[in-house]
């Protein structure tokens, strides 16, 4: 099994993005999620100031009501 | 207890505060310790072990920039001496990660936060055990300090006259919810009668297995991989959270719609120092007539209260957790507190003033049903507490405590124990008023000297602490919330409920690393106050008392009224200028008792 199945219900990235506005900090959370392969995502919160965003991007791996990966059990890959 | 010679010394430019301790730790359990300034050299170290005859050296590290070589030059040096075969050799320290000292030769490697005990053990060569706190933690008790002796004697005996004539209504009048209540004590839940006063889709389920959208029913494979997941995963060692005696218990709200889910939240923040728990039910549950059956899991929030779900959830808690099923808003309440009473639960929601002017249903009929539910709250010994959330919508506080107080009256008269809930809020009332301009203590203070001035009530802060001043960022979040729990230590009350630090985010769900954010929060708060205590200024008392006449005042109008039902009607107790509305589930639907 892969080991985000181990996460409970979310992946939260929290970090900060060069960008010149909000927008565009948006845009970036976007494709940076995209990248990782995490598509169900939203974001949580985002401020721009200056050079560029603090922002908080959440992956929902589990929601409530899923099949909960892990409760599959098994080891995790390496 | 053979006395050892132990050395120690730092491997950093200053002094490192653990191993004093270690030494003075040692020093009382009679061993010969030798401690080294700061700024020694790897080499001084070694020639002062063969001087000594040190057994054990003990050293400390603290700076992470060059670490491994350091050490390492340090165990061929004490090799290179020839003493190696003779001495333990461990290190410490911020800098360390127990699995390079393995690595790079030494008898131990202690991380950061190692109990002074586990160096003793090593010194003395034993195996040290963890204190388990787990086993030291106790389930706390919210009401047992209370007297509910009334300081206020006008007031007491204008409640006491209210609630004596809303007993005597009571005692005339019978209600769906009361009916299907008595059904299920007769186990008579999805029968024929039972399903003659339930909603169509209670109706369609007990009758052709159709689930509302939205809910499923969990497989039998999914709940015995969860279960082995529950015993596999008891909490040994939860935090406690509180440092001095008269710090409030802490209670998390959990909902997530799936129990499963809600297990593993629970579970989570057990371990994190929560004290009780709160069952979120979904605000549809509320407006339907009756209750559905089996394990249950919804897409959307709030966990659907069957007989199924709350067991299954209770024999996840650890025995120190308390836990509180909610019955204060809908239709299904008398029900709900004598299912919550039957699974064990040891706290329960009612208050029909909130749950009628603030949560949407029928004034008649939450008064009715919410008096059965506080005899059956009697009945299970379960204290209930009574939030004022309709001072969200924008009634005065004043007013939400008097409908708080003539509630508990009520509860005391049918030998229930009621919890008084005042909001720690930004709420309208400030907003506009004011009040919160300069800090958020004086308000919430105020409310707390106005009830103890009143009666002598456990209080229990919610729901949650601090509602309206969180944002969207986990920080701010978190902090907000730990200064009103310290606010709420320093005022001595008995509990509060925390928010996550999602309690703004409306997105998705609510997630458990953000429940655990505020749990640490407000750990740090109760350890960075103490005995200490937060300071109202002097308008917190005249606040308080400016309160208490205001109470006395709507009590007075609801006496001259006549009717505690009739006042909820007329907007005694929150009007709908002010923004509270009666509710209209359920309306019509209570019948004078044959």
């Amino acid at each position: 099994m892969e080991a985000k199945a181990r996460v409970v219900d979310a992946l939260d990235i929290e970090t900060f993005l060069i960008c010149e506005n909000e927008e565009e900090g948006r845009r970036v959370s976007a494709g940076l999620m995209e990248s990782m392969g995490l598509s169900d995502f939203d974001l949580v919160y985002i401020h721009h100031e200056g050079i560029g965003a603090r922002v908080r991007i959440r992956a929902y791996i589990n929601r409530p009501g899923d099949r909960y990966t892990w409760l599959e059990g098994g080891e995790i890959n390496d | 207890m053979t006395k050892k010679r132990v050395l120690l010394s730092p491997l950093d430019p200053v002094h490192d505060i653990g191993l004093k301790m270690i030494k003075n730790a040692l020093d009382e359990a009679g061993h010969d310790t030798y401690l080294l300034p700061p700024d020694v050299t790897p080499g001084e170290i070694v020639e002062e072990a063969l001087e000594k005859e040190a057994e054990v050296i003990l050293l400390s590290r603290t700076l992470g920039y060059g670490v491994a070589e350091l050490l390492g030059r340090f165990v061929d040096l004490v090799e290179g001496a020839g003493i190696r075969h003779r001495v333990k050799i461990g290190i410490g320290g911020m800098a360390i990660k127990p699995a390079i000292a393995a690595e790079l030769g030494f008898d131990q490697g202690f991380g950061p936060k190692t109990p002074v005990e586990e160096a003793v053990a090593f010194v003395e060569g034993k195996t040290y055990t963890p204190p388990r706190e787990g086993s030291a933690k106790r389930k706390g008790d919210l009401v047992r300090e209370r007297t509910y002796e009334y300081h206020h004697q006008e007031i007491k005996s204008l409640l006491e006259e209210i609630s004596e004539k809303t007993l005597q209504w009571y005692e005339k009048i019978q209600s769906p919810g009361i009916k299907r209540a008595e059904l299920r004590e007769k186990g008579l839940a999805g029968e024929k009668e039972y399903l003659e006063i339930s909603d169509d889709s209670i109706k369609d389920f007990f009758s052709d297995g159709i689930l509302p959208s939205g809910l499923r029913l969990i497989d039998g494979e999914e709940q015995k991989a969860l279960e082995s997941i529950i015993s596999a995963g008891r909490v040994d060692n939860p935090r406690i959270l509180q440092r001095q005696p008269h710090q409030p218990l802490v209670f998390i709200q959990y909902g997530t719609g799936c129990p499963f889910m809600d297990i593993a939240h629970v579970k989570g923040t057990e371990g994190w120092g929560a004290d009780g728990v709160v069952h979120f039910d979904p605000s549809w549950g509320a407006k339907t007539e009756g209750l559905l059956s089996g394990l249950l899991s919804h897409e959307e929030n709030g966990s659907v209260i069957t007989d199924e779900n709350l067991k299954l959830i209770k024999k996840a808690l650890e025995s120190s957790t308390l836990w509180q099923v909610r019955a204060h808003r809908g239709l299904n309440t008398p029900e709900t507190v004598l299912l919550a009473g039957e699974a064990g639960a040891e706290l329960t929601k009612i208050n029909p003033v909130y749950g009628s002017l603030g949560g949407g249903t029928d004034p008649e009929r939450l008064l009715a049903d919410s008096i059965k539910a506080m005899e059956y709250a009697a009945r299970y010994k379960m204290p209930f507490d009574m939030p004022t959330n309709e001072e969200l919508c924008g009634v005065p506080a004043y007013k939400a405590f008097a409908g708080m107080l003539i509630v508990t009256q009520l509860g005391l008269a049918l030998g229930a124990q009621p919890v008084l809930q005042p909001l720690f809020c930004y709420s309208p009332e400030m907003m506009l008023g004011g009040q919160m301009e300069d800090n958020y203590i004086d308000y919430n203070a105020a409310k707390v000297m106005a009830l103890r001035g009143i009666i002598d009530a456990p209080i229990w802060a919610g729901a949650p602490i601090g509602f309206l001043t969180h944002t969207e960022e986990r920080v701010q979040s978190s902090v907000s919330t730990s200064f009103h729990a310290g606010m709420a230590a320093s005022l001595e009350i008995e509990g509060i409920s925390i928010a996550s630090a999602d309690e703004a985010y409306s997105g998705g769900p609510i997630t458990l690393p953000a429940r655990i954010d505020t749990l640490q929060g407000t750990g740090e708060a109760f350890r960075f106050l103490g005995s200490a205590r937060m300071q109202p200024t002097p308008k917190a008392e005249e606040w308080a008392e400016e309160l208490t006449e205001n109470i006395l005042k709507v009590l007075k109008e609801v006496v001259k009224n006549g009717s505690f039902l009739d006042s909820l009607y007329q907007g005694i107790l929150g009007s709908q200028k002010e923004g509270a509305y009666p509710g209209r589930n359920g309306r019509g639907t209570v019948l004078k008792r044959k």
